[in-house]
């Protein structure tokens, strides 16, 4: 991984080498709690990125405005306008998906990843900067659950695409009977574990720190 | 000093700027989501009444009831949208209800209760038990449906909400009479009824003496105190004043003031515990 080009950096790093979810394990809440299926772990990552690269650029150009005292208030303040703004949309455009991801979606605020990034990264860089920081942690935190949610869909309901009868893809056909723990909360955390296991093997294999 | 009216000047200002982002994305988003649930709630009707020509919204204690007709200005049914308190927030569902006074359908159509335990209510296993119920079945939990173990608190509160909002549609819109009961005969003496609360049981003696309810009495309760005197003693007041269980029990514990009612009820149907009662008031 070169570093010549700050802003490819910025973006890489946050996809791969301090992706939230496999290598930071931050923000595990929603991992857990709505990625039983892939349109809904997508919806998440896509909703938590938007909430996070729009908090990142106004906090980073807020930064010389907001005493340090006062940071962590103005902070949540912003964080929580933006899932507020989230929560609206989706529930004006995308009523399905708000219904799915339910209490999760009020629960971005306190998403540790977002204040972690605007604490560590935001408040302290370039608005542009911040704003690569941003689509690239997102970016990382959305395919992060999609990995997780494919897995755990296939496996625990053996579709794709799923929940409800139009959209959703038999897998293996009609006769196949999932394994339902995976559907169920308790196998988000041998899911997430084994994932954690495969990516650790292969970030170790190909020397990436 | 110039530092703090910094400092609440700045966050002044970030409110503000959120303030004034909010309120122009509800306003955008506001009128989206109010003409689906209109939307919804009429295909809701549609379903529920396939006949239905037209209805007429009717609002009792802040919940709305519409009476469904069909073409010919039959009456087809209600349909109740209640609002309740659940475990987490409020529950708001909606309740189809046909002229023989029969639930023949639930819609919740928004929550916040705990995913994976309390959500339980929006399930067809939850609320297909209610589907046939009508204004003389008791929907009691245990007789005739059941509470949700580890969800007992949503699935509680949704059979009690139900049974209620039947109960209004039958006797305002549907001229269904509860059966009263009947009690003057009883012979004089202390009885003793218990019902389970949530928390535990909830004891009371009653006075019975020449054909009245003289006094009611809580031995024992497990309610949660700030809610309980909203019930106690305003409901063994309304009891023995209007000499009848069947009295209002919409306060701000509806749950503890309708296990009063129970309690009193299973008294006395009991038989008395002697002319002078346990103690010696």
């Amino acid at each position: 991984m070169s570093a010549n080009n700050p802003y490819l950096d910025d973006l890489s790093r946050g996809i791969i080498r301090e992706n939230p979810v496999f290598r930071l394990l931050l923000g595990m809440c929603p991992v857990l709690g709505v990625t039983g299926y892939l349109i809904n772990g997508l919806g998440m990552g896509l909703a938590a990125a938007a909430v996070l690269i729009a908090s990142n650029v106004v906090i980073a150009s807020l930064k010389n405005f907001i005493p340090p005292q006062v940071r962590i208030p103005c902070f949540i303040v912003v964080i929580a306008t933006f899932v507020t703004v989230i929560e609206m949309l989706l529930q004006a455009f995308q009523p399905a998906l708000y219904e799915a991801l339910g209490v999760f979606v009020p629960l971005i605020v306190v998403n540790c990843v977002i204040l972690g990034r605007a604490e560590a990264f935001a408040s302290k860089k370039p608005v542009l900067r911040s704003l690569v920081d941003g689509i690239g942690v997102g970016l990382g935190f959305t395919l992060a659950l999609g990995i997780l949610a494919l897995v755990r869909e296939v496996f625990g309901h053996g579709t794709i695409m799923g929940p409800g009868p139009d959209s959703a893809i038999l897998l293996f056909g009609e006769g196949f009977e999932p394994m339902a723990l995976f559907g169920q909360p308790a196998g988000a955390f041998i899911a997430l574990g084994l994932l954690l296991g495969i990516t650790n093997v292969i970030f170790k294999k190909f020397n990436i720190k | 000093m110039r530092d703090v009216l910094r400092l609440s000047i700045t966050l002044a200002l970030v409110a503000i700027a959120s303030a004034a982002l909010l309120t122009g994305v509800y306003n955008v988003t506001e009128p989206v989501i109010r003409e689906r649930e209109e939307r919804d709630y009429l295909e809701a009707l549609e379903r529920f009444f396939p006949e239905i020509d037209q209805f007429e919204t009717e609002k009792i204690n802040g919940d709305t009831y519409d009476l469904v007709y069909d073409q010919a200005g039959e009456k087809l049914g209600v349909m109740a949208t209640v609002k309740t308190q659940g475990y987490d927030g409020t529950i708001t569902y909606n309740l189809a209800i046909n002229t023989d006074a029969e639930i023949i359908g639930i819609l919740v159509v928004s929550h916040t209760e705990t995913p994976g335990i309390g959500d339980i209510i929006t399930t067809d296993n939850f609320q297909e038990q209610f589907i046939g119920k009508s204004f003389e079945d008791p929907i009691e939990p245990g007789e005739d449906v059941d509470i949700v173990s580890g969800a007992t608190l949503s699935t509680g509160a949704m059979i009690s909400s139900i049974r209620r909002a039947l109960n209004t549609v039958g006797e305002n819109f549907l001229d269904m009479e509860r059966q009263a009961f009947e009690f003057e005969d009883l012979d004089d003496g202390f009885y003793r009824g218990t019902v389970d609360g949530t928390y535990g049981p909830l004891t009371v003696e009653v006075e019975f003496r020449d054909g009245r309810i003289q006094t009611i009495e809580i031995i024992e309760h497990n309610e949660t105190e700030a809610y309980f005197v909203d019930a106690y003693p305003e409901i063994p007041q309304r009891i023995i004043e209007e000499q009848k269980l069947e009295v209002d029990v919409e306060t701000g514990a509806t749950l503890s003031a309708e296990r009063i009612v129970s309690a009193v009820k299973n008294a006395l149907e009991g038989a008395p515990e002697g002319e002078n009662g346990g103690g010696d008031n």
